[in-house]
Order: structure tokens, then sequence, then C-alpha cells
């Protein structure tokens, strides 16, 4: 039920036509950051900055999904489908899925416009890894900036921009295991370093993405 | 199958009040009640005196701040008063996504029973007012909920509905199911043991006069005149100094 229920929020933001939004804005940026191939030796640098570059278009596509639904439907949704939780889980399911598809069209880009040659396996498990944890920072970021937290267009939007930037911010500083170290993944992969850095940068990202997404929860359910 | 499901449902509601913030004054004051199986409640009350807020309690949708809520049917049908029209769907691709939600439930047989079938194709936002809440009670009904919620059923609808909409609540109440009501144009007095509630400043009373004993009291019959509207004052209080119960429903062009 909770998957039928996700299955209804993405034909939603499909038929609305919103995600055309999100589509436009992830071919401008791929179009423009994989205009050129990157030398031989720079597949981690590419496929990494891909990765960072597309999660403010993630946290929009995901903002915009968890939108779509008009107040009252959601709440009819939540009777239908057995609680509120449920339908806060279908929610999220939706988001990140819809993420994990915009990742995935970012990660192709990258491998077949972006690099000169192919990446070796560890590296491309690493990418996806990065891809993945995109998609989970891009679902948080936009559900704590949807309607349900933020109900002003104009402060949600502005928290989104600034939410990202702060996150660039943060992670370019020595305090970057303050946030989701999105520079420190581009510097290790700069370094050659992707690889042996990412258990630690793994679990950084990964922890501050279930942190975010706890509170959204805890919001949501408290409301 | 479902009546031996529902036949034991008993809901209760012990010193239950809420309030939407820390600070704000609360909206609902330490009701006690219970609902058994087959009950069908009418729930009256003031605008602002926390009819909605009291139906959202009982379907789910928010927690009590103090008290508790037991014995919630498993399958619950909330039937808003006004059906969110602005989805990009028809309704035949509504009520198939609500019908998955609802794990496959057959929602063609009441498209059917509430005269819909020429609207399955239209989209959503082009329903007028009445057929988009026949939407909002199909997707309620459709998964023989053992607690069905309406939020005032009756506004809007066709005549054919309304006359219909007593006896789907009579049958979801003979399966065992808890029907509850807000209404304030009284569509479910013909009902016989209907019990009725009202809402005062957030207190629940429930009235026992409020439904007339059907068994005693003779057939009634409702019918629809239609005449100018200058005229209306003058045949409402002729009819009422007749002894007859007289209301206006609606106006038209």
């Amino acid at each position: 039920m909770i998957i039928a229920l996700a299955a209804f929020r993405v034909a939603a933001y499909i038929r609305s036509h919103r995600v055309y939004q999100a589509v436009l804005l992830a071919l401008s940026m791929l179009a423009i950051l994989h205009g050129s191939r990157a030398p031989r030796g720079e597949e981690a640098s590419v496929l990494t900055d891909g990765a960072v570059l597309i999660i403010p278009i993630l946290a929009w596509a995901a903002r915009s999904l968890l939108d779509t639904e008009p107040d009252r439907q959601r709440e009819m949704s939540a009777v239908a489908v057995g609680g509120r939780g449920r339908e806060l889980a279908a929610g999220l399911v939706a988001a990140f899925a819809t993420c994990a598809v915009f990742a995935g069209i970012g990660l192709a880009a990258a491998l077949l416009l972006g690099v000169s040659g192919t990446p070796e396996p560890r590296l491309l498990t690493a990418a996806l890894t990065v891809y993945a944890l995109a998609a989970l920072a891009g679902t948080a970021l936009g559900a704590l900036t949807s309607r349900a937290i933020l109900p002003s267009p104009a402060l949600s939007i502005m928290s989104l921009v600034l939410g990202f930037l702060l996150m660039l911010l943060l992670s370019a500083s020595p305090l970057y295991w303050l946030t989701v170290p999105v520079v420190r993944w581009m510097r290790a992969a700069n370094d050659g370093d992707l690889v042996a850095r990412l258990p630690e940068l793994g679990a950084v990202s990964l922890a501050w993405c279930l942190i975010a997404l706890a509170f959204y929860v805890w919001r949501r359910l408290r409301g | 199958m479902r009546l031996g499901i529902y036949r034991y449902t008993t809901m209760r509601l012990s010193q239950v009040s809420f309030r939407y913030r820390r600070r704000d004054r609360f909206v609902i004051h330490d009701v006690d009640a219970h609902l058994a199986a087959g009950d069908v409640i009418e729930l009256t009350g003031v605008n602002g005196a926390g009819k909605s807020t009291l139906l959202r309690l009982l379907a789910g949708l928010a927690a009590p701040t103090k008290g508790t809520i037991t014995g919630r049917p498993g399958v619950v049908g909330f039937a808003p008063d006004r059906f969110p029209a602005d989805q990009p769907f028809t309704v035949t691709a509504y009520l198939r996504h609500m019908s998955r939600v609802r794990g496959g439930a057959r929602w063609e047989p009441w498209a059917e029973r509430l005269a819909m079938e020429h609207l399955l194709a239209v989209p959503l936002g082009e329903l007028s007012k009445g057929s988009a809440h026949k939407v909002g009670l199909v997707q309620a009904l459709m998964a023989e909920p053992g607690l069905l919620i309406m939020d005032e059923p009756f506004a809007g609808l066709d005549a054919g509905t309304r006359e219909a909409l007593p006896s789907i609540a009579a049958e979801v109440a003979g399966r065992g199911g808890i029907v509850i009501v807000s209404d304030h144009q009284g569509g479910l007095r013909p009902l016989p043991r209907l019990r009725h509630w009202s809402v005062v400043d957030g207190h629940l009373k429930e009235s026992t006069t409020a439904a007339p004993d059907q068994e005693d009291s003779p057939p009634v019959a409702t019918v629809a005149v239609t005449l100018p509207a200058a005229d209306l004052p003058h045949f409402l209080a002729r009819m009422c100094d007749e002894g007859y119960r007289a209301r206006e429903i609606e106006e038209s062009r």
C-alpha cells in the first residue's frame, strides 16, 4: 500500500508537469558541465563534481513532488493507507525514487559525455555510492523545505538555496563534519583519494541525511 | 466475512482534549464517548465549535493532546467536506490509484450506485462541486470501512444521491461498521436509532431528542418544490404554520 501511494504521488508529479522544471534544470546543468570531455585521469573529479552540482536540482524535484499533493488529499491518503506515518513514508519513498532517477541520469551523462576513459570498477562503485548519497541529500533538503514544513513559498525556495550554500561553505571549512561534506567529496576526488576516504565521508554524509529526515518526520508527526 | 470482523468493534474516547499548539486554547475539551458497532451518529454544531477537529481525531489524523482514543477499526473511510479537485487525474485514474492504495478495493459498484458513469473520463478539475464530492464519497466507501466519517456529505449533492446516502450509511452500520456524519441538513434523520452528537465550544453533548423514534412515527416523505425566490419567505412561513418542517435547500437561476 505504501508503494501504491508512492506511485500515486509520482504519477501526480509527472501528470501535473511539475517534473519538467527539474528535467529542464538537470539537462541544462549537464549540458554545461559536460559540454567538453575532461582529459584522461580526471574521471573521479568529473563524476564527483556532477554528483555535488545536481543536489540542489534533486532537492527541487523532491520539494516539488512533496508539494504536488493538496493538503486535503494528503489527509485522505493518510486515512486510506492506514495512518500518517505510512503516508509520510510513501512521500519519502516517492521523493527518493524521483531523486534516484535524476541522479542516475546525472551519472549516465557523466559516464557517456564527461569522461574520456573508462573508470576502474572501484571508482565506479564509489561514484555510484556518491550519487546515491546525493539522491538522499536532495531528498532530505527537499523534504525540509517542502510546504508541510515551510508553508511560505518564498521562504521555502530561499531556504533550499541557502541550505545548499551552507552545505558548501561548511564542508569547505574544518567543520566539514557538521554537514554533508560535499566539498570534501570533490577534494578527495581531485586528490585521487575518493575510494580511500569514502567510508569516512560516506558515514558523515549518511548520518546527516538521516538526521535531517528524522527531523522532517518528527515535525510532520508533531503537526 | 466483514460482519465477523466488525461485530465487536467498540471505539472509545476517554477524556480526550485537543489543542493545535502548546499555548493555544483547547479546541476539544474532556470528551468521553463510545461508538459501538452499528452506530450511526449525526454530529452538529455551529461553525468553529470543533466538529472537524473531532472528526480528524476520530479518523486518526490528529492525536489527542490529552486522553486516549482506543478501538479504532482498521479500515477507515474519510470523505472531507470539500474534495480536493485540483489534481491531474481523470475520475477513473484517480479512483484506480486510490483502489491500489486500498489494496485493490472495488470502486466500480460505488461509482455506478452514485450515478457517476458519465463522469469517469472527466478530469477532476472540470467536475462540479457536487460531482467532485461524489468522488470523495466513492474513495471513502470503496474499502468497506469499519469506521466511515463523512463531513457535510449532503452539501451540493443531487437529489438522487441525497436519497441514497442514508441507506448507504445504514448498510455500513448494518454490517457492523460505525458511521459518523457531520451534517446540518438533517439528511440522516429518516434512519432509526440515529444518535445525535452536538459540539458546543469544544464540549461534546449527546442528545436523545433530536432523532424521533421512527418506529412509533408515521412514515414521512420529502418533496422538492420550485418557486420564485421572492415567494420563498411566504411559502416557508405558510408550510411552518401548517405544521410541516420546511427549509430552503438551494437557489438557482
